[in-house]
Order: structure tokens, then C-alpha cells, then sequence
């Protein structure tokens, strides 16, 4: 436990002494800043029983910037520290190898939180500047704010697994870019012609980020995808751990 | 402090090292020789923990590698080859969150990093960042790190490698002067450094162990002759062929002709000193003298001379147990979860 709060300090410190976590940041709050505009001025022309939360979450638009993130933040975790070598003194050091992957990722958890409440402050700013009551439900504010956070910690989970399988970043980040996105369309699959039958559809959507964005958007928490994203992202981090202990063994 | 019994590291189709068995006693300083891939990094990556051997056992300050692989690491202080350090970090950050990681509380970590800024002369430096810093600064942050929470054993790769001369031999210093309340276990290629700071030598290539003694006794045990350079005037076919009757002179070679002078070398046995027989020999014959020198055998010499032989040498007898009991085979999946 003690080593697992002084690496995961050290992980934020150079978080947050790297212009990577800042930049990004800024720019994924302009973004949506200026999605959420044009949202808005959608709205305005043409009425729609959805409120301005859910619309924010179902447009494409939010989910591409959502997507690029996660590389961005997971793939220097491991990736960087086998080419520079100092996973060595790392793990050469009295530390267990679960400590280190769980306070790199923990890290990571945090630095993405800080990274999207900018866009959850949106609202209730533009409730405070417009005056305007009917946009959106608190319950859904808090609902799709725990959709991101665990669709956010099953994706920082794929980016650890990408990182420590590499000792290229680039490599890395395009791992994580690809099996993100696979885990996105998996959920649009069922909608397509492909699987007319009616069991994969259903079996599919079951995956699908955007169908338990909806439900929590809406504000309804439901516990399967509770169950899907915490398990997926233990599986990744076991996996993690195993790349890393591979080292030792491997030919 | 080290006991080490038949570790083997194999690779597909590759043995980086080949059931090697030595022992370092508490205190000591042995240097760890061998031309580049000889398997002297496989070997200390194994006694650190960062991998798993094939074959055998080891055990670091009376733990298992493997068993008790926390305890090994509490108990010792590693700097890997070519000093990997975290390049955006402060020096005092970085030691300081060393001294945390390998379990110093807040206070005692403080402390122990002005000790060792001290002991490594950082204090210059202290507040650089690593990045900014040379590699010799570089490699004394690294020799702090391994220090930081007083080890009882050292082990270094390649400490002075990429050093300039005079960074060697301040290393080279301190390191003798930490071998004063440290065991120290170093590899190195460069062969006056271990003549001069170690103990012991163990001399490894291609996996396998060729000899283990003190530089002395290696060059001692030396199969190559000694050799006598001398410059002498006079009748050259006489005096010649009167040295190479002396019974103790393998051969005499003529080297150069300069002046009526002649340098030759002489190739003795190494036992014995034929230098007033030679100079006598020469005056008796009616020969003049302007030179007459030893040159005596370095490691060096003993090192070209294991290595290009390979295989053990009946001469070079290894201190190190030769016993072939218990190979503990281990399954990879046990070992690969035994370090943690």
C-alpha cells in the first residue's frame, strides 16, 4: 500500500509536469465546448424530446474526441519506461509487480477524471448564463458521468495492456486507438445488415458503449454495465501484469 | 552474502549462462569479468530479481531469489548498465522518491539522500535536472540510488563504462572506499579496473565460469612466459646462441638492429628469474649491456589467455563448488510468479 501511494504520486507528478496532460485537456474541453454549441444551436431550431445531456453523449462528434484520449494518456505508461530502461530499477527495486501496474494505472484514472469534468461544468454554467431550466436533468448529468467513468476505466485499462506490450509509443497508441474504436462499432454491428438475426443483435448491443450511454444518460443506473466494465478492465490489468512478469521467463 | 549454485539462463536455442556456481563472502569485492555477451548482465539480472533463471538457485544475503524475492531486493542495491534514470526529475526528487520506494519513511529518507548526495559529491547538482546532467554525474545519481537505503550487498553493471579517464578513476575510488563497509559484486570488460579495486576475480565467458581468484594469483598461474627485452652490443650469432642455451630461456628473438646495438626478447619461464644469468652470460662473452628489462604478465594477459582458450583450464582451479547435487528444475510458470 505504501508503495502503491508513492508511485502513483510519482506517476501524476510527471503526469502534470509534461505539457501532454495540459494539452490535452484543453484541447478536448474546446472541443466539446464547441460541439456543445452547435448542439445547442441545434436545439434551438428544431425540438427534440431529448435533453441537451443525452444529445451531447449520442452525437459521434463527442465520442471521436473521446477516442483519441485514451491513447493519448496510456500509451507512455510502460511503453516509455522499457525504452528508457528504468523499468528495471523499478522493478528491481522492493516493489511488487500488481503495485506498479495498478498505481501506473490508478494514474491514469485520475489524470482522465480532471480531464472530463470540464465538460460536465458546461452545463450547469450554461444553466447560470441562459436562465434556462429544461435542459437537462441532474440524474442525468450523474448518470452519464459514471457511464464515462467506467467505459473511461475499461479504455485506460486496454491502453496499460497496448503500453506494456511495446516499447514504442506510437505502436502503443495505435493499439489502443484500434481496439477502442473495434469495441465501439461492436455495438452498432447488431444494427447493420450483417446480423439480420435477431439473437446477435441483441447479444451485441449488450456491448455496446453507446447503448449504456443512453440508459445512463437518461439517468438509470443499471448494473450489467457495472459488472462488464469493471470485469473487462481487471481481466486487462491481470494481463498487464503477466506481459510484465513475462520478461523473466521468456526466450 | 551471495551463493550462487549451478543458475543457468537459457534462451531459445541459446545458453546465456551455463550453470555457473560462485560465492561472494561478506565484505569483499569481486569483480565480474568477461568479454561483451560473456552473460555477466544475465547473471546479475537473475541475483536482482529482474529475471528468472532456467536452472539452480541462488540465494542473496540468506534469501531465496526466488522464495523471497522482496526480502533479496530490500537487501541490496542495484545500478543496471548504462544507469537508466528518470530523465525529468530533480536529483534530490529522484533520490528521495528511491529512498520512499525502497521503504525509508519520510525523515530517514531525507537524511540518507543528503548522505548519499554527500558520498557521491551531487551536491552541486542537487537540484539539475537528470536530463541536463553528464554521465558521469549520471552514474553517481545511479551509484546514490543503489546506496540509498545502505544495501549490505552492491551490485554494479558496468559501472565505468562511457566514463572518461579521469571519471574512471574517481569512480574507481569510490568505489574502493564503498567496498570498505559494502560487499560489492561489479562487471566490467576493462581489466586494470578490476587489478585495482577488486579482491577476486571471476572470470566468465560464453556462459560458463573460467576462473575465480584474486588478479594476483591469476597472473601468477599464467601459462604465457615471461618475457625479458634487452639491447646488447657485441658479437650477435655468440651471444645469442649462448642465451638460448640458458635452461630457463624458451627463446631469444632478435627485434631490431640500430647502431651496432641489438634488442631481442627473450621468452623465460615465468617462475624463474634468469636476469643475472642472462646479463653474466652476455659479459662473458664479451657483450656490452644498455638494456635489460622484465616485463611482467598483466590479467590482461591471463584474460586473452582463458578466453581464447575455451574451456576450462586444469590450471586455473575455480574455488567455486563443483558440485553437481540438487539442479532444482524449475517450471517457468513457477518462477515467472515466484518474484513477486
Amino acid at each position: 500500500m505504501q508503495s502503491f501511494l508513492i508511485l502513483l504520486q510519482k506517476e501524476l507528478r510527471s503526469f502534470f509536469l509534461s505539457p501532454l496532460a495540459w494539452v490535452t485537456m484543453a484541447l478536448f474541453t474546446f472541443l466539446n465546448g464547441w460541439l456543445l454549441v452547435g448542439i445547442i444551436n441545434a436545439m434551438r431550431l428544431r425540438v427534440t424530446p431529448r435533453s441537451l445531456v443525452y444529445n451531447l453523449f449520442e452525437s459521434g462528434w463527442f465520442w471521436m474526441g473521446f477516442f483519441i484520449l485514451f491513447p493519448l494518456i496510456t500509451m507512455r505508461l510502460f511503453a516509455e519506461e522499457r525504452k528508457m530502461g528504468t523499468i528495471e530499477g523499478l522493478l528491481t527495486a522492493p516493489v511488487r509487480t500488481s503495485e506498479v501496474v495498478l498505481s501506473k494505472y490508478a494514474a491514469t484514472v485520475v489524470v482522465y477524471l480532471l480531464i472530463i469534468t470540464p465538460v460536465f461544468l458546461f452545463f450547469p454554467v450554461f444553466q447560470w448564463v441562459t436562465g434556462e431550466q429544461a435542459a437537462f436533468q441532474p440524474g442525468a448529468l450523474v448518470g452519464s458521468a459514471f457511464g464515462l467513468f467506467l467505459v473511461g476505466l475499461f479504455h485506460i485499462a486496454i491502453g496499460t495492456l497496448a503500453s506494456s506490450i511495446t516499447t514504442n509509443q506510437l505502436i502503443a497508441a495505435m493499439i489502443t486507438f484500434v481496439f477502442v474504436m473495434l469495441h465501439y462499432f461492436l455495438g452498432f454491428l447488431g444494427k447493420f445488415g450483417l446480423t439480420a438475426d435477431s439473437m446477435w443483435s441483441d447479444s451485441l448491443s449488450y456491448f455496446s458503449t453507446v447503448e449504456h450511454m443512453h440508459s445512463l444518460s437518461e439517468g438509470l443506473i443499471d448494473s450489467r454495465p457495472v459488472v462488464y466494465y469493471v470485469t473487462f478492465s481487471a481481466v486487462l490489468l491481470t494481463l498487464t501484469h503477466h506481459v510484465l512478469e513475462s520478461r523473466k521467463w521468456r526466450a | 552474502m551471495i551463493e550462487v549454485q549451478n543458475l543457468t539462463k537459457r534462451y531459445s536455442g541459446r545458453t546465456a549462462v551455463d550453470a555457473i556456481s560462485f560465492e561472494v563472502g561478506k565484505g569483499e569485492i569481486v569483480g565480474f569479468l568477461g568479454p561483451n555477451g560473456a552473460g555477466k548482465s544475465t547473471t546479475m539480472r537473475m541475483l536482482t530479481c529482474f529475471l528468472s533463471a532456467t536452472e539452480g538457485s541462488a540465494k542473496v544475503a540468506g534469501f531465496d531469489i526466488y522464495d523471497d524475492s522482496i526480502e533479496v531486493r530490500r537487501h541490496l542495491g542495484y545500478m543496471p548498465e548504462n544507469v537508466p534514470l528518470y530523465l525529468d526529475m530533480r536529483v534530490t526528487e529522484y533520490l528521495r522518491f528511491r529512498a520512499r520506494l525502497k521503504g525509508l519513511r519520510n525523515r530517514e529518507a531525507k537524511r540518507s539522500v543528503e548522505e548519499v548526495m554527500e558520498t557521491c559529491s551531487l551536491s552541486e547538482v542537487s537540484h539539475k535536472m537528470i536530463s541536463t546532467l553528464s554521465k558521469g554525474y549520471r552514474q553517481r545519481v545511479g551509484l546514490a540510488d543503489a546506496l540509498i537505503n545502505k544495501p549490505d550487498l552492491l551490485i554494479l553493471d558496468e559501472p565505468t563504462n562511457g566514463l572518461d579517464p579521469n571519471q574512471i578513476r574517481q569512480s574507481r575510488e569510490l568505489i574502493r572506499r564503498l567496498g570498505e563497509e559494502h560487499t560489492i559484486l561489479l562487471s566490467t570488460h576493462i581489466l586494470s579496473e578490476v587489478e585495482m579495486t577488486c579482491g577476486r576475480v571471476v572470470i566468465i565467458d560464453q556462459g560458463k565460469i573460467r576462473a575465480s581468484d584474486t588478479p594476483q594469483e591469476l597472473i601468477r598461474r599464467l601459462r604465457r612466459p615471461g618475457e625479458l627485452l634487452l639491447e646488447v652490443e657485441g658479437d650477435e650469432e655468440k651471444i645469442l646462441s649462448a642465451l638460448g642455451k640458458i635452461p630457463a630461456v624458451h627463446s631469444v628473438e632478435k627485434v631490431s638492429h640500430s647502431e651496432g646495438w641489438i634488442a631481442c626478447t627473450l621468452r623465460v619461464d615465468p617462475q624463474a628469474d634468469v636476469r643475472v644469468e642472462v646479463s653474466e652470460t652476455i659479459i662473458r662473452n664479451g657483450g656490452k649491456i644498455r638494456e635489460l628489462a622484465s616485463r611482467a604478465a598483466s590479467l590482461e594477459d591471463a584474460f586473452v589467455d582463458l578466453v581464447q582458450h575455451s574451456g576450462p583450464d586444469p590450471r586455473y582451479e575455480m574455488d567455486a563448488p563443483k558440485s553437481k547435487s540438487k539442479k532444482k528444475p524449475k517450471s517457468e510458470a513457477v518462477s515467472s510468479e515466484g518474484a513477486d
